[in-house]
């Protein structure tokens, strides 16, 4: 049994926003438009927080990717009266768009409001219709939705290491947003692996889990920035 | 339902009730997708090569098969065709390394953009209006011929006018080759961001008139002057993927970087040290460093690039860290402390990009630099600057206001300078005067809207695409794909357009190549390398020279290049409309970035609208409080404030080059677009056009405050 | 009590059912067609999409959550007062108690609208419902949206009982005075009441039994509405004093509403007879103390979180306290706290007017301090970056406003067909069955109004 978790390197990460439109891209994500996102209807499963501190001239930025931090302990599962939102046996926060009712309980109950939902019909005018991914379903009106750790991607590594009848090797499964990262700044892998990529670093004396102390085990660790001259 | 099943599903309730309390009742839940019957789509990878700037990016394109409403033969109907349905940086490419930035992708928007421009088309109304009426290729081209044939028939070919975008490739062959057989003037190009001053300088001072690869990876400790090497400037994504293995790639060293600028860039965000600099004396920074090495009795050495700075030799005698920090308003102490790290974290780095070289003074800022990388022997070795070999360059020259006006027929290729060039240059006038206009590019913008022809191109997924480029890999790069898709629409590849246009004319004019394919898979044959520059007086430092006089014009205006839309090449693109701005979070608006001080001292809030006038106009915008820039500028991203480019981009938001002086660089002569002042004045409170995505702008936004 | 009494009490009560003005017309009609309108915009609202409101990320929750809460919140006037009441035997409760109801069963039915009425898919509501689905999936019994389905319902269920039981006897009051159809209709709802001895004491068992029932259903149905926000980890949510702090909201809200409709009753019906200054003078002292207590919790929720200093917490009660919601929350102080206080502890002031005065003032404030639990507090969780602002859009204002309408509606129908006040209970001193007919000395002790 695999267990899904990442890693993000914020001494790596430039705060570019690659991974956002990659998450967009691969995730058939809808652009409301400049009316609703003024309404703050936009919708981004992963945003890259940016925070000040200080003051000129002794100003820096802080840059932190948030997407979903699949808790093993989910308080946006527990809530779903319909478990649209549950729990799978990987460790994934999954969401089935179809069993969403739109009560938007869980959304209020995740800590890192990583859970967007879809006011209107997404509208994609012709023919922007024909990028959309295939292997990723597009949501109604009423339905929340948020990051997934791109499971589609993770089912058809699967699925193709099985036909092949071997393991799945570390570094196989790239969800989008790591795929795009030039810095390299995020890593995806199996957590129960301990040799994994993303086991090493979670291990690592830089890294934390966001909003720890709130006890949601999230399964995406950050390593801290380092500051040298 | 029998008796049985009620019994059954009411145990079944209970025991879930029962469950809730204890464990995951879901996992209780019967699958009716079980895994295997999980098909995921069947799709494939091709190659092609990211058209949004000139970095050149190898990519991967997952296509799958879809069906697509389209024009076959002149009847619409549903064809199954395989399309591009995501794209991904290419691992194997030397310059992507397997990452893409936001741009590259959100490229894929452009194939489906729609608001593209789907068959050839001629002008109806009058120009600048928009109307146009849809006409055959056959007689698209017969009439770009016809209106060739005039020219050369008038034995003016003189007068033909050819903008092309600045990438490196055989499609700036193939026009460079078009116009030197028709006996035209080599290709145009425009780029309001242009790195013209730095090439000129790496002539200078290296013998390499071209942008430098900064190998990153290998360095320990690094100044960038104002070069935004993360976001925007040079070629990104390899900088990027550079970057990321300097900071944690090598187990125990960390490499560190510095950034000096006077706005922080996204790439000063993730600097160890942000040092503010006043505008326009970078340069002086570079030298008084460059002082304090010297004195150290370092081997004086630094090459033509020493010698290209006046007083070298002497050890820069006018560079004592006290008057540079009168000169920059960068401490002394900071200086020294600066100076010791570059000699002592080796192997060390500087270079310069951006704003400082859009100075009138920029050239000797970029020969500074460069005179103090070759002090610290950053040249040509792992961890320092390399150029990269065989860098082949067709022969190109840069826009001169007088090119437009004194043009008869004007091609473009997917540029825009109504929108990207001063106003001052008066480039819409000057091209309402030009009898004929034919333009390539695949949408309406503010200057292709004023062609008379218009012969849409494919997109980069329906084309053969080629790369090139100048930076970006210590080797030598050279990459071609092929088309991922079948077209879309009745569009035709512009090489085969120029292939079929040279044939046609009265007197034929002879191309190497017969198809686009062609063009895309031939070798450069020549490189027409600038001869060695001519001997020069020493640079020293001369103030820079900035339109508007301080007192009626109290702000600097920087304009920058947005992360999203570059030189505003990409506004039409609705990911990076929506995209939340990494440093302010902005999405489909324009702002006047102003310090907390500023604004406070000018009474300004977050959105209040001011109007931003400098010598050559006025433009209203929203503020954006900004803490990462000195108090005495404003700045704003370049990229909104199209007239006319598609629905998304359309009348959004305003443009800062409109409000630009023609201040030139004095030795390059290139346009210097961080040399305007102007002055703020509050309009009133700020409408809905500033567009956040951030609620707050501080982790802590109440630290500090007694409760 | 007097044959005399006993025969103007029915003319009185009974009048308003045999008797009908154009103004009962007209207010029908005006309120009405506010609550088609509402209903026209949930529809609207359905067939645009759920972005028609102002609701947004990360302000999920917004208006309709907190005219949920409230709602219910309201409930608790009637049944769990007019069921204390019963069991203390307070005698003033008499003309009080049927008005008192009969606002639990149309606040729940309304308060139970707004879960479906916000959800994202309202169709689809009946997945909240544990049927049974071939598919053998089940609503999530460790959702607090379950409970409160569960909740709402038992009371729902339990109050319209607890309503109708004692309306029996005046059904066939009403039966017995009416020819015709009339005659008919009520003749089938008096169940065949014939008020003897035996009708009478199962009457009597039965509500004895739903007054003591009904008390921990209620309780219990506020407490599980404050889960939905204590079980969320939400800053300034995720508190163990919800439950009681829920509980005497909806009783103080509750009362401030039932002295609202009594005092229409009063004047609309001309019930002067038989609604006194006391019964408001001690509805009112009921009001008095919920708002002591009222400001009690509010205090106390304050100062801990002011003294903990949780960042996240801290943020949420700079925002209502100093921030933009400030305006709001100092109003919710001054019509929950000062106000009700200053009227209502002053013998003086504590006429029919100023328990109006102040019970108009709790019910904003009550409603105002739902909103200042639902929405700052999402619009201010963990992460600074995600925070949001909300602004109310003109479906919810129209559906706010219809559900006032529909309730004022409900209840001007509910009193054109049913006596108001429980003419029975009126009589109770004449009625056969002794055991329910208080003694004199408790009943003044109470505040006893007729002679
Ligand atoms: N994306 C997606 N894929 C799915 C599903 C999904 O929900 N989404 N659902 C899955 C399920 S549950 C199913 S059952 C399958 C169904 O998949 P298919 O079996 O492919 O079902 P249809 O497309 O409904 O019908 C197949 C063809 O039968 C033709 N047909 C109709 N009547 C007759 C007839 O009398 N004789 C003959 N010879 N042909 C006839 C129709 O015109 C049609 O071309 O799809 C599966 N695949
Ligand atoms: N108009 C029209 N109607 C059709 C058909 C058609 O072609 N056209 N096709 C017919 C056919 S062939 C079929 S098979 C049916 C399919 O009809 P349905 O069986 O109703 O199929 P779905 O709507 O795909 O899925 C039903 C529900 O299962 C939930 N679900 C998803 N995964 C799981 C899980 O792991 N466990 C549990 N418990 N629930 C899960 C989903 O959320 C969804 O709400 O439709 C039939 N109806
Ligand atoms: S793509 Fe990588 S570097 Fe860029 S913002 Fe995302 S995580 Fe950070
Ligand atoms: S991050 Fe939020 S949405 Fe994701 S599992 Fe945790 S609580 Fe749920
Ligand atoms: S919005 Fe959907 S997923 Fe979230 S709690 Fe409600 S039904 Fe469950
Ligand atoms: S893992 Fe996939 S779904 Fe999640 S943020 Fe990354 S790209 Fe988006
Ligand atoms: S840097 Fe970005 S825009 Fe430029 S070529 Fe690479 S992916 Fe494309």
């Amino acid at each position: 049994m695999h267990k899904w978790g990442m890693a993000v390197d914020l001494d790596k990460c430039t705060g570019c926003g690659a991974c956002v439109t990659a998450c967009h891209a691969e995730n058939n994500i809808p652009t409301v438009g400049p009316e609703q996102a003024a309404r703050g209807r936009a919708m981004h499963w992963l945003r890259v927080e940016r925070y000040w501190e200080g003051d000129f001239p002794d100003v820096r930025l802080k840059f932190r990717p948030v997407m979903c931090q699949q808790c093993d302990a989910a308080p946006c599962e527990p809530v779903c009266p319909t478990y649209a939102s549950h729990h799978t046996a990987e460790g994934l926060n999954a969401q089935i768009y179809n069993r969403c009712i739109g009560t938007r309980y869980c959304a209020n109950a995740c800590p890192y409001n990583v859970r967007f939902f879809d006011f209107f019909n997404p509208q994609w005018p012709k023919p922007l219709h024909l990028q959309l991914n295939p292997d990723v379903s597009v949501r109604e009106v009423g339905v929340m939705e948020k990051c997934t750790f791109c499971v589609q991607r993770i089912n058809a590594a699967s699925i193709g290491a099985k036909g092949e009848k071997r393991e799945l090797k570390d570094g196989e499964i790239q969800p989008a947003c790591v795929q795009s990262c030039s810095a390299r700044a995020m890593v995806f892998g199996d957590l129960n692996d301990p040799e994994s990529e993303v086991s090493r670093l979670s291990r690592s004396p830089r890294g934390g889990k966001l909003l720890d102390d709130l006890g949601t085990l999230p399964k995406v660790t950050y390593l801290e920035r380092q500051t040298q001259v | 339902m029998d008796r049985r099943d009620f019994i059954k599903l009411t145990a079944i309730t209970g025991t879930s009730a029962t469950l809730a309390s204890c464990g995951n009742p879901e996992h209780q839940l019967i699958r009716f997708v079980p895994d295997e019957d999980i098909v995921p789509g069947i799709a494939e990878w091709k190659p092609s090569i990211c058209p949004m700037c000139a970095g050149g990016c190898g990519m991967n394109v997952r296509v799958m098969s879809a069906d697509v409403d389209t024009t076959r033969k002149g009847e619409a109907g549903v064809v199954a065709m395989s399309v591009a349905k995501k794209l991904e940086g290419n691992p194997k490419d030397p310059i992507s390394q397997g990452g893409l930035c936001a741009r590259g992708q959100a490229s894929i928007q452009i194939t489906y953009h729609p608001d593209r421009l789907t068959h050839p088309m001629k002008r109806t109304g009058s120009r600048g209006s928009g109307e146009f009426k849809e006409i055959g290729w056959d007689e698209a081209i017969a009439e770009l011929s016809g209106q060739l044939d005039t020219l050369a028939a008038a034995k003016n070919q003189q007068a033909l006018a050819f903008l092309v975008r600045p990438h490196r490739g055989r499609r700036t062959a193939l026009a460079a080759e078009f116009l030197k057989a028709f006996g035209a003037p080599a290709p145009i190009i425009y780029e309001l961001f242009s790195d013209e001053v730095l090439r000129k300088a790496n002539g200078i001072s290296f013998g390499h008139e071209q942008l430098p690869t900064i190998d990153l990876a290998r360095t320990r400790f690094a100044i960038s002057f104002g070069a935004d090497f993360l976001g925007t400037w040079n070629s990104p994504v390899a900088q990027s993927t550079a970057y990321g293995a300097m900071r944690q790639g090598r187990p125990g060293m960390r490499g560190a970087f510095v950034q000096v600028e006077s706005r922080m860039t996204l790439t000063g965000a993730s600097a160890d040290e942000w040092v503010p600099i006043k505008p326009g004396t970078e340069g002086v920074l570079a030298l008084g460093l460059a002082h304090v090495i010297l004195a150290g009795k370092r081997p004086a050495d630094a090459g033509r690039a020493g010698a290209a700075i006046d007083g070298w030799s002497a050890g820069l005698p006018d560079y004592t860290p006290a008057k540079v920090e009168q000169i920059t308003g960068v401490a002394a102490k900071r200086i020294e402390r600066l100076a010791h790290t570059l000699v002592d974290l080796q192997p060390s780095v500087v270079f310069i990009g951006g704003a400082p070289l859009a100075r009138t003074n920029g050239l000797f800022h970029a020969l500074a630099v460069n005179a103090l990388n070759a002090l610290l022997g950053g040249v040509g070795r792992p961890g320092g600057i390399f150029f990269t070999p065989n860098n082949l360059k067709s022969e190109t020259r840069n826009l001169k206001p007088q090119d437009l006006s004194s043009a008869k027929v004007v091609l473009l290729d997917g540029v825009n300078p109504v929108f990207g060039a001063p106003r001052a240059w008066k480039v819409r006038e000057a091209l309402a005067a030009v009898p004929f206009i034919a333009s390539f590019g695949s949408f309406l913008d503010d200057t292709s809207s004023l062609a008379d022809l218009i012969l849409p191109d494919h997109s980069f997924l329906e084309s053969w695409v080629d790369s090139a480029p100048e930076s970006g890999s210590i080797e030598t790069v050279a990459s071609n794909a092929g088309p991922v898709m079948k077209p879309l629409y009745s569009t035709r590849a512009t090489a085969d357009v120029l292939i079929e246009v040279a044939g046609k004319l009265k007197t034929p004019v002879s191309l190497p190549w017969k198809t686009a394919e062609e063009v895309a898979k031939s070798t450069a044959t020549a490189s027409p390398q600038s001869a060695t520059p001519s001997p020069r007086s020493p640079a020293r430092f001369a103030d820079p020279v900035f339109d508007g006089d301080a007192a009626s014009y109290p702000f600097h205006f920087l304009p920058y290049a947005s992360l999203q839309f570059g030189d505003g090449s990409s506004a039409h693109l609705p990911w990076l409309q929506e995209m939340p701005d990494p440093l302010t979070s902005a999405m489909w608006s324009s702002w006047v970035e102003v310090n907390p001080q500023t604004a406070e001292r000018l009474q300004l809030a977050q959105g209040d609208l001011v109007d931003i006038t400098s010598s050559q106009g006025t433009l209203r915008a929203p503020v954006m409080i900004f803490p990462g820039i000195a108090p005495d500028i404003v700045a704003m991203p370049v990229g909104q404030g199209h007239e006319t480019f598609t629905r998304y981009a359309s009348g959004r938001g305003v443009n800062p080059i409109g409000i630009l002086a023609p201040v030139t660089e004095s030795d390059a002569g290139t346009f210097a677009w961080a040399s305007t002042r102007v002055k703020i004045a509050r309009v009133g409170e700020g409408d809905r056009r500033l567009i956040m995505f951030a609620g707050e702008m501080r982790e802590h936004p109440h630290e500090g405050d007694i409760r | 009590m007097s044959e005399a009494y006993s025969r103007k009490l029915g003319d009185d009560l009974l009048r308003p059912l045999l008797e009908t003005s154009w103004r009962f017309y007209l207010i029908v009609a005006v309120l009405g067609s506010i609550v088609l309108m509402g209903l026209g915009t949930w529809m609207y609202q359905m067939y645009m999409g759920f972005g028609m409101t102002g609701i947004n990320n990360p302000i999920f929750w917004a208006f309709y959550i907190t005219n949920f809460v409230f709602w219910i919140g309201i409930s608790h006037a009637g049944t769990l007062i007019s069921a204390i009441l019963r069991l203390v035997n307070a005698g003033w409760r008499r003309p009080v108690t049927r008005c008192a109801e009969v606002i639990t069963a149309f606040a729940l039915m309304i308060g139970a609208m707004f879960p479906i009425i916000h959800l994202g898919r309202p169709w689809l509501f009946f997945w909240l419902v544990p049927y049974p689905s071939s598919r053998l999936i089940w609503p999530n019994f460790r959702s607090p949206l379950v409970w409160d389905f569960f909740a709402i319902t038992t009371y729902l269920t339990g109050s319209v009982l607890f309503l109708v039981l004692p309306m029996i006897p005046d059904f066939a009051l009403v039966r017995d005075r009416t020819t015709g159809l009339r005659r008919k209709i009520y003749g089938a709802l008096a169940l065949g009441w014939q008020g003897t001895p035996k009708q009478w004491h199962r009457l009597e068992s039965a509500m004895s039994i739903m007054a003591i029932a009904i008390i921990p259903v209620a309780v219990s149905v506020h407490t599980i509405v404050s889960f939905d926000f204590s079980m969320a980890p939400v800053p300034m949510w995720h508190s163990t004093m919800f439950g009681p702090y829920f509980v005497a909201g909806a009783i103080f809200s509750g009362i401030a509403g039932l002295i609202i409709a009594m005092a229409a009753l009063r004047k609309f019906l001309h019930l002067e007879e038989y609604l006194h200054p006391v019964h408001f003078q001690n509805l009112g002292k009921l009001l008095l103390m919920m708002s002591l207590l009222w400001g009690y919790f509010v205090f106390a929720e304050r100062l801990t979180v002011w003294y903990g200093n949780e960042s996240a917490e801290v943020a949420v009660l700079r925002v209502t306290q100093k921030g933009s919601f400030a305006p709001l929350y100092w109003t919710m102080v001054v019509v929950n706290f000062v106000l009700p206080v200053s009227i209502l502890s002053l013998r003086k002031l504590r006429t029919i007017t100023g328990c109006v005065v102040a019970s108009f003032g709790v019910l904003v404030g009550m409603w105002l301090e739902r909103f200042l639990i639902v929405v700052p507090s999402l619009g201010h969780k963990y992460l600074p970056y995600s925070w949001g602002v909300y602004r109310p859009r003109p479906v919810e204002i129209m559906i706010t406003i219809s559900t006032f309408a529909a309730m004022t509606l409900l209840y001007v129908l509910f009193s054109k067909f049913v006596p108001i006040i429980s003419i029975w209970e009126m009589k109770a001193g004449e009625h056969p069955s002794p055991a329910l007919a208080p003694k004199a000395a408790h009943e003044h002790a109470l505040g006893e109004t007729h002679a």
